[in-house]
């Protein structure tokens, strides 16, 4: 606060305080008010406020120093140029009736036996209230405000934390209360007196209402005053901030338009150098060709005053010599006077009028009113989320209020091998400070680097800022989805050559009525699957996404999960190889025709021994159903195996395996359930249909006779490991499974 | 029709009680036990009968088989009444503990001096039901029956010769196959005379073989080292045969090592209850 009210221009009083904060609102919505403390009226102010100050609790002459007061406030009003004095006024009754009564009040309770007089004072000096009001808000400080508090307080005679009591004065010393308030007069009346005197035809209410409709008035007001307090208090941050921005915009034209004066001078000074040698060079050149002028001429005198030197003492020889010399004599002279004697002036004197080129001077100084070349952008690292796998967005911002046309965007993808040396750098312009840049690559980082440009020039580039776009949508292995009531296990590809940071399961109850149709999240799952909690009985939709640094990729194609009974798939790997699965998965069949000759090497995984092939049950430890169809003549063995069962060996001869086995021999059927010891059971009906429950919970293994709900033999097992049905063909035939399927009721009693 | 009650004990939140009262069809007073499941107390719960082997009495199921957990749990009302009229006077009645008192073989005697009072067939499957029905909150419509030895013969026969009435049966070592084992010959020529053939109407593996194809899962356990099996009492395994041979559904299981006690019942009773319960709580 003290910092906004040191920089505002307007205010300059470093003593502007916290009570700065009740400046009417009008401070900062129109101009003009702003100057409301012009410095030459401190003078008057403080004044002003001295005399409210002295005119404190119990003074004497209150009445008359209101009245002055409100007089100096007019002036001040006119002053000030706030005409609207009256509106002020109101308004300030309206909006500081808290601070009112603190001045206020004291001079009440003096004149009181003269409501009628005291209430045209009231009136008057609301003006004189707001005056000091004003003169806190220059340059009063809490503390006083304070004191006057507590001098009213003093004065009242009782410790009351209300202030707006301006309307009801509490006249307990009175011998007799008043008990109606007269609205016409605003002021509490005895009920008796209110016959006989001046109240008589006035409008009166109960004191107790008064009381309360005054009260509320009070609490609006506060309430306005609140809402002022919060809304300067903005007003002073944002001033602070323009002030700051102010500050930092008129430094840098400032160093600007040294940079560019410093610029032109040199040019000046260099201009003049070159046009003060060129000069000199000039008269150089001219000076020398007169000289050689004269020289030459010199050399002609010499020669014609030698030539007649010789023809005069020819004169004097004899007459044959004469004529002999003579003619040799007439032929030199002929040749002297043939080559012409120069006379021309060579150089002239003047001065050639040179004009003088300021072109690129003016160029100069018409540059500086306009903007710097800018500085560099800085661009912003990637935001999260913000890339497609084919797009990115790119951002990038100024230090500065630089003036920018366009930015010129380079990019490159990033190469492991020889970073940006492959060259194959891509250039687009734009006006904006983003950028989405399209048709990229998945799940690739890109170096990007981006240069400002204007009139003035280019920007020094910025910095280089990778950006990777998002990853390609996995793809979910829809036929390697396993379930159950509680849970589902979900697998996909990545869909990425390079890794990604992260997948993102998202699941979708189907639109079933109840359901509700949120979305549910599994995030931050760092490998191809996922175990994702689901409610019984339900149908779900899925999808999975990859995440880099860049974003989440778009979704893959759905799939569909019920979570009705346990749902799995013959496991491939486990498969015997006289044996095929379906393309369901669902349905083993051993064929009819001779098995391939030899048994297939021993293996850790795959069934070589005992022809048969495992289920991929999901790791869930509750319960899980599935049925089998078997034809009645069939040898087949169904139960569960732990995942490292021996492969070499049958099912059911080990611990590790717990399985119902039929065989079928001449007429005679056999049922066994075969673990380490086999109990005698004997069945009567075949059944077509075996029912298998799976107990984790009650370690148990139970089979059924599901078409009459038999209950065939319940095994107790330990399981301290995750179990896999287990199916196996002793003669060809085929086995079919039923799994996503409700559990039967009769089931549910084992 | 009055009930008189004997005692009553507290028992896995329910209540096991013993009535007495004076049979019609028996001429006697008899007593039977019933376990009323915590169930009863909020309304009507299926009824197990329990017909007891040789020589017993309504007490010896109920101290020894150790049923009420799993009946509680699954709020099956049992009945187990006593396996022969009591108190007749009837010559011979006393002289041997495989006929006679305590043996009454779930028939209806035909043959003097024993058709007046030994009609536990028509007790156990009319008048005794009729009572329950009347005086207990039981729901008539959910009934099923077991029994051991004898009694297994009794719930056997019961079954097949009302189809439809009994929701599921289920047996410890029954008597399978009467007319072919001593007990049994014994018996029925006591109580039906020298005609074989109406011993038939009284015999588990004869009347599979008239079955309907009426809905029945038979669950029957056996001690494999039961003296009586050895001894040809049995018979399980004609039973097993005829019910093959008609498609009746049986899940028989010899358990190794068990004898033909209350011992044998007690380990598989658990089983029994529910397989009773499955049907009658579907």
């Amino acid at each position: 606060m003290e910092g906004e009210a040191r920089e505002a221009p307007g205010l300059g009083r470093p003593a502007a305080s916290k009570d700065f904060h009740f400046h009417h609102t009008d401070l900062y919505d129109s101009e003009d008010r702003l100057q409301i403390f012009p410095e030459e009226d401190t003078q008057m102010r403080r004044a002003v406020v001295q005399a409210e100050m002295t005119n404190q609790p119990r003074e004497p002459m209150k009445g008359k120093s209101q009245r002055d007061l409100g007089e100096e406030v007019d002036e001040l009003v006119h002053l000030y140029g706030l005409e609207d004095d009256h509106e002020l006024g109101d308004e300030f009754i309206d909006e500081s009736t808290p601070r009112i009564e603190v001045s206020e009040y004291p001079p009440y309770m003096m004149m009181g036996r003269e409501p009628l007089r005291e209430q045209r004072d009231w009136r008057l000096s609301g003006e004189a209230a707001k005056a000091e009001d004003l003169g806190f808000g220059a340059w009063g400080s809490a503390g006083q405000c304070q004191d006057l508090r507590e001098a009213y307080r003093y004065t009242h005679g009782h410790a009351s934390e209300e202030y707006e009591c301006y309307v009801i004065p509490e006249e307990e010393d009175e011998e007799e209360a008043a008990d109606i308030f007269c609205v016409t007069c605003k002021t509490p009346v005895r009920a008796s007196e209110k016959v006989f005197d001046e109240h008589k035809e006035h409008e009166v209410t109960p004191l107790s209402k008064a009381l309360e409709s005054a009260k509320d008035e009070i609490h609006k007001n506060m309430y306005k005053l609140e809402k002022q307090i919060i809304e300067m208090e903005n007003f002073a941050s944002h001033l602070e901030e323009v002030f700051i921005t102010v500050e930092e915009n008129f430094g840098r034209q400032e160093k600007n338009f040294e940079s560019h004066y410093n610029e032109i001078l040199e040019t000046l000074a260099q201009k003049y150098e070159e046009k003060i040698q060129a000069l000199g060079e000039k008269k150089k050149e001219k000076l020398e060709a007169l000289y050689g002028q004269l020289v030459s001429c010199g050399e002609n005198l010499e020669t014609c005053k030698e030539l007649m030197e010789t023809i005069e003492e020819m004169c004097h020889e004899e007459k044959v010599d004469f004529i002999k010399d003579a003619v040799a004599m007439a032929d030199r002279l002929g040749k002297f006077l043939k080559t012409k004697t120069d006379v021309e002036i060579s150089a002239q004197p003047e001065f050639e009028d040179q004009t003088l080129d300021f072109s690129d001077v003016e160029e100069l100084m018409g540059s500086i009113n306009t903007i710097p070349a800018p500085s560099a952008p800085v661009i912003n690292p990637q935001a999260p989320n913000s890339a497609t796998s084919s797009s990115v967005r790119v951002c990038w911002s100024l230090y500065s209020d630089d003036t920018i046309e366009s930015y010129q965007l380079s990019y490159w993808p990033v190469q492991d091998s020889s970073p940006g040396k492959d060259g194959a750098a891509f250039t687009m312009t734009v006006k904006e400070t983003y950028c989405s840049v399209t048709n990229l690559v998945p799940n690739t980082q890109y170096e990007f680097l981006v240069t400002a440009q204007n009139r003035a020039g280019l920007s020094p580039a910025s910095e280089c800022a990778v950006y990777m776009t998002a990853p390609c949508p996995p793809i979910i292995k829809s036929k390697e989805i396993r379930s159950c009531e509680e849970a589902a296990l979900i697998c996909w590809e990545s869909g990425n050559l390079n890794p990604v940071d992260s997948y993102t399961v998202e699941l979708t109850q189907a639109e079933t009525p109840g359901a509700s149709g949120v979305t549910e999240s599994v995030v931050g799952i760092p490998t191809c699957e996922c175990l994702v909690q689901l409610q019984p009985q339900q149908s779900y939709t899925i999808y999975v996404r990859a995440l880099n640094v860049g974003g989440p990729s778009a979704r893959s194609e759905p799939a569909t999960v019920h979570t009705t009974g346990s749902y799995f798939h013959l496991n491939e790997h486990t498969r015997h190889p006289w044996l095929t699965v379906s393309e369901d998965g669902l349905t083993v069949v051993r064929s009819e025709r001779k098995a391939p000759a030899g048994e297939p090497l021993p293996s850790d995984t795959r069934f070589t021994r005992c022809v048969a092939v495992m289920g991929n049950l999901i790791p869930v430890r509750g319960r899980h159903y599935w049925e089998v169809e078997v034809d009645e003549c069939l040898d087949y063995t169904v139960g569960v195996a732990f995942e490292d069962v021996p492969k070499q060996e049958d099912l059911g001869a080990n611990c590790l395996s717990w399985c119902m086995r039929h065989t079928f021999a001449s007429s005679r059927r056999k049922y066994e359930f075969l673990h380490k010891t086999t109990p005698d059971i004997r069945i009567t009906v075949s059944p077509r249909k075996i029912g298998i429950l799976l107990d984790y919970e009650n370690s148990k293994l139970s089979f059924f006779n599901v078409d009459i709900s038999q209950h065939l033999y319940t095994f107790s097992c330990q399981l301290p490991q995750f179990v896999h049905p287990c199916f196996s063909l002793e003669k060809p035939g085929c086995l079919k499974i039923h799994n996503g399927i409700s559990m039967p009721k009769c089931v549910t009693f084992y | 029709m009055a009930l008189k009650q004997i005692s009553s004990n507290k028992c896995f939140g329910g209540l096991q009680k013993v009535f007495e009262h004076d049979s019609v069809e028996l001429k006697c007073k008899m007593k039977f036990a019933i376990y009323l499941p915590p169930k009863t107390e909020t309304g009507k719960c299926p009824a197990l009968y329990w017909l007891s082997g040789l020589t017993c009495t309504e007490q010896n199921f109920i101290s020894k088989s150790g049923y009420h957990q799993a009946a509680s749990e699954h709020g099956l009302v049992v009945i187990a009444p006593d396996t022969s009229p009591r108190g007749c006077n009837i010559k011979g009645e006393e002289e041997t503990w495989d006929f006679g008192t305590g043996a009454g073989f779930y028939v209806d005697a035909s043959e003097d001096p024993w058709k007046t009072n030994y009609r536990m067939y028509s007790y156990v499957t009319e008048e005794l039901p009729q009572l329950i029905n009347t005086n207990f909150p039981v729901d008539p419509k959910r009934m099923s029956i077991f029994g051991h030895s004898m009694g297994g013969h009794g719930a056997l026969i019961c079954a097949l010769k009302n189809p439809g009435k009994y929701k599921s049966v289920s047996a410890f070592a029954p008597i399978c196959n009467p007319v072919l084992c001593p007990w049994g010959k014994k018996a029925f020529s006591g109580y039906l005379g020298t005609d074989q053939s109406k011993w038939e109407a009284y015999d588990a593996t004869h009347l599979v073989k008239s079955y309907p194809d009426t809905q029945l899962d038979i669950l029957i356990d056996q001690g494999k080292d039961d003296q009586f099996l050895s001894d040809g009492q049995l018979l399980p395994d004609n039973f097993i045969a005829a019910c093959t041979e008609k498609k009746i559904p049986v899940v028989f299981r010899l358990q190794e090592g068990y004898d033909h006690s209350y011992y044998f019942i007690a380990t598989f009773i658990t089983d029994h209850i529910r397989h009773h319960a499955k049907y009658l709580n579907a």
